[in-house]
């Protein structure tokens, strides 16, 4: 026995290629759409595991002193201040603070380094502290130094890759005449590491003639610290300034959200075509069959019948090309991440895009909400349609 | 001032994954110019063993060389740039410069040469090492001058020992400086690779 | 007891088409009895599917009178709202057209059974079985629309009609599209649904040996009857 479904599917199948091309459409939109809300969550999570990375959230710098070695290095190794090493003591007796690190930076002329000579930056650290607080850093070769006052050095793996260096190679830190000799090289990982050489900041202290010197403290705060209040706390202490990594990772935000916003339009606007081709694929199966569905109220089809039964074929398309977007967009998670990547002016390291399947579901309810959206005009019109004017309208064909 | 700081870190990151694997001239104008007065042009090409005849051509390479190409410097697909000198229509000579393992730190070494395959001209772009001053002087770089591939044919890159012109280079540093046969290594790579990307091809 | 079914007084129908009228019917006064049998015939133009049309409820009159099972339809030219006119039709009629209008994606047993999807008289409704065996469509119910000759779609279309029971059956020219043989065996099924069902038949047809069949023939010209 016929029943309105069965109607609308036969119908749909009648018509397969059109059917087919419109679930395309709606898939490609779905597609779409999860990915970007799939890349909304996982973009701030990254972000975040990123920033979490970094093993501090609060970065203490000497007034006026850039906070990465690589940043130092390209301002041509000027601008160098310093703090005194007891402000370390100071900030340790802070119950808030889990865990801090002293951190020197030291930069060098080399003229042997082209034809005009160039800056070489050295990242002092502490050898106790450091490494734990950035868990991320792993060896390609070689371990952290075996003391604090080693005249040792580890590579980050483009500047190793960049002087030919090994495990067990020297180095030469230029107008000092001082051997170093290289512990390890560390894995890429695509930050400022990659182009660093970290020492001991004790050895450093010693061979530049800065002791008792520091140029910034990493800080590493409590669970229960309250970072705001924290760092307004820090401002009272002289010639410091604080970078906060929850800033950073604002301006990185904001940097993004643009793109964001770019991003989104495209995908509002692949839903709108979507739904156009819904509206075109439904009203033109409508027009198609006039006068099947005048007869259909001849013979007691009511206006909700009808309306029933268009919308009804649209959530099939919707729900096929929904079922089928789905599929796609995780199928495809790690190549759209790709793309986003390309996109995007600064993504990063962690899956771009993460999808569940709440966000599927969510993403498909949308979708179907919006095809419903689109069903109802035509649906509508259907309804509408008198027995009356079905039937003239055909007297004179044959 | 966050934000800039922030700018520079995006600036940075492609800067830092793009540290170049080649061996380019820093500034190709000036140096031409400087060590080919009379040249009026040139011609920037890329190089590599695996497009001159791959793993058949690393084992001749190797061979003359008297030792094995390793690390990130001399993969079979690293590129080499061969800068051709013009003057007016004609060839006058080339630039070609190789990176080599120092005792400090990467060595680039530039050798500009002749049609025939002379060396008329010696410099390093990048040295680090203590005695950088000796290295770099006149009284050193003149020493290759005039010399060719068969000059160095028969020299041992370990001990800096040969029949050949070459074996008679000396040391500007002290005797216990690696960076002297370093050099050797890096000059007779540089000529035995000219070899095969140019005069015998 | 009066047997009236259908009752029209002064029906008609006039389309205006720029500055011309067309009066289709004109005041046309009419009473259709239970189990009658009446044919329309007249020449093109003459107003037969229009009028069938405003006793099927399919059309509104421009003025006029009409009930149909002593529910008053139309009055005073205007007609109840489609939302009461839609049960009317489902509950009282059937209509049959010169075109078929088959559902070309459902088989012939679907098509019979439509109706069913919107609506089935409670008790009434025959079954798709019972219908093809009177309608000799028995051995053709799992085949499409298609696959059928004009006769049988025909018949077809009948079935469909008649599965929910109707009490009126319209049949605008139904064998319009057949020839004789085949006209011959429609005429035969609508006599036999008049004769032994009851069925109200009211028939518009340009073939006379179709419109001998009915018990009245009622001539139409510009609208009127004559
Ligand atoms: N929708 C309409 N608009 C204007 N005039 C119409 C319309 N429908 C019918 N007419 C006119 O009304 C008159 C009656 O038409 P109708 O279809 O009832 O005739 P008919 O007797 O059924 O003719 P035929 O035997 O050819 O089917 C005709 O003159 C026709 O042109
Ligand atoms: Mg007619």
């Amino acid at each position: 026995m016929p029943t309105i479904s069965g109607i609308a599917y036969k119908n749909l199948r009648r018509k397969r290629i059109r059917s087919i091309l419109t679930i395309l459409g709606i898939a490609l939109s779905t597609w779409v759409l999860v990915s970007l809300l799939g890349f909304n969550r996982g973009y701030e999570n990254s972000l975040n595991k990123d920033i979490d990375n970094l093993g501090f959230q609060v970065l203490l710098t000497a007034k006026g002193c850039p906070y990465e070695a690589a940043t130092l290095m390209l301002q041509g190794g000027q601008g160098l201040r310093y703090m005194p090493e007891n402000t370390v003591d100071s900030l340790r007796a802070d119950k808030e603070v889990e865990e801090l690190t002293p951190m020197l930076m030291q930069t060098v002329f080399d003229p042997g380094k082209g034809e005009e000579g160039g800056v070489v930056g050295y990242l002092g650290i502490d050898p106790a502290t450091y490494p734990k607080m950035k868990p991320y850093l792993t060896f390609r070769e070689g371990k952290w130094f075996s003391g604090e006052n080693s005249m040792e050095a580890v590579m980050g793996f483009e500047s190793a890759e960049l002087e030919q260096r090994e495990v067990g190679d020297q180095i030469l830190i230029p107008g000092k005449n001082v051997e170093v000799t290289v512990v390890g090289i560390l894995n890429r990982s695509g930050t400022q590491d990659d182009g660093t050489i970290f020492m001991p900041y004790k050895s450093l202290q010693k061979i530049f003639g800065v002791q008792d010197k520091l140029t910034s403290v990493g800080i590493k705060l409590k669970k229960t610290a309250n970072i705001n209040a924290y760092e307004e706390k820090l401002y009272t202490i002289p010639d410091v300034q604080v970078v906060s990594i929850a800033q950073v990772k604002n301006t990185i935000s904001n940097l993004v959200s643009t793109a964001r916003v770019m991003v989104m339009s495209i995908a509002i606007i692949a839903i709108l075509i979507a739904m156009v081709g819904v509206m075109n694929t439904i009203l033109m199966s409508v027009w198609e069959r006039f006068q099947e569905i005048g007869i259909m109220k001849s013979m007691g089809a009511t206006t909700s019948h009808i309306f029933r039964l268009i919308w009804l074929e649209t959530t099939i398309l919707c729900l096929f090309g929904g079922i089928i977007g789905s599929l796609l967009s995780v199928v495809l998670a790690k190549a759209t991440g790709a793309l986003i990547r390309y996109i995007l002016p600064y993504s990063p390291t962690g899956s771009l895009i993460r999808i569940d399947a709440p966000l599927v579901l969510e993403s498909m309810g949308i979708i179907l909400f919006i095809g419903l959206l689109s069903g109802i005009y035509p649906s509508l019109r259907a309804a509408r349609i008198k027995p009356i004017e079905a039937i003239r309208s055909s007297e004179g064909e044959l | 001032m966050i934000k800039r700081l922030v700018l520079l870190f995006l600036a940075l990151s492609p800067f830092l994954a793009y540290a170049a694997t080649g061996c380019d001239l820093n500034d190709p104008d000036r140096d031409v110019k400087r060590l080919f007065p009379t040249s009026t042009g040139y011609k920037t090409s890329y190089a590599s063993i695996q497009k001159s005849g791959g793993k058949a051509t690393l084992a001749a390479v190797e061979k003359a060389l008297g030792d094995k190409f390793g690390g990130l410097y001399e993969t079979i697909d690293a590129p080499y740039t061969i800068y051709t000198i013009y003057k007016g229509n004609s060839v006058i000579g080339y630039v070609h410069g190789v990176n080599q393992k120092g005792a400090y730190g990467g060595l680039q070494v530039f050798l500009a040469l002749d049609t025939k395959g002379k060396i008329t001209g010696f410099y390093y772009q990048k040295l680090s090492s203590k005695n950088a001053a000796k290295f770099k002087a006149a009284a050193f770089a003149n020493q290759f001058t005039g010399l060719s591939l068969a000059d160095f044919a028969t020299l041992d890159i370990k001990t800096g020992k040969g029949t050949g012109k070459a074996a008679l280079i000396k040391n500007p540093s002290t005797a216990t400086d690696k960076d002297f046969l370093n050099t050797l290594r890096g000059v007779k790579k540089n000529l035995v690779l000219m070899n095969v990307f140019i005069y015998n091809k | 007891m009066t047997d009236i079914q259908i009752q029209a007084k002064d029906l008609s129908k006039v389309y205006v088409r720029g500055s011309e009228k067309i009066i289709a019917v004109n005041k046309i006064t009419l009473e259709v009895d239970k189990g009658d049998f009446v044919s329309f015939i007249g020449p093109s133009g003459s107003g037969k599917t229009t009028l069938l049309h405003l006793l099927g409820c399919l059309d509104d009159p421009t003025s006029g009178e009409l009930s149909i099972e002593g529910r008053t339809v139309v009055s005073d030219g205007k007609s109840l709202p489609e939302s009461k006119l839609s049960p009317l039709r489902r509950k009282l009629f059937g209509y049959i057209f010169q075109k078929f209008y088959l559902i070309p994606t459902l088989t012939v047993k679907e098509n019979i059974l439509l109706p069913f999807a919107f609506h089935r008289k409670p008790g009434l409704a025959m079954t798709a079985n019972e219908v093809a065996e009177r309608l000799g469509l028995s051995k053709r119910l799992a085949h499409l629309p298609k696959e059928l000759s004009g006769g049988e779609m025909q018949r077809v279309a009948i079935a469909r009609a008649i599965i929910n029971r109707p009490r009126i059956l319209l049949a605008d020219e139904p064998t319009g599209n057949l020839d004789s043989k085949r006209s011959e065996e429609i005429s035969e099924i609508l006599s036999d649904l008049n004769r032994s069902d009851g069925l109200t038949i009211i028939l518009v047809t340009h073939n006379p040996k179709l419109a001998t069949k009915a018990h009245r023939i009622i001539e139409l010209q510009d609208g009127r009857i004559i």
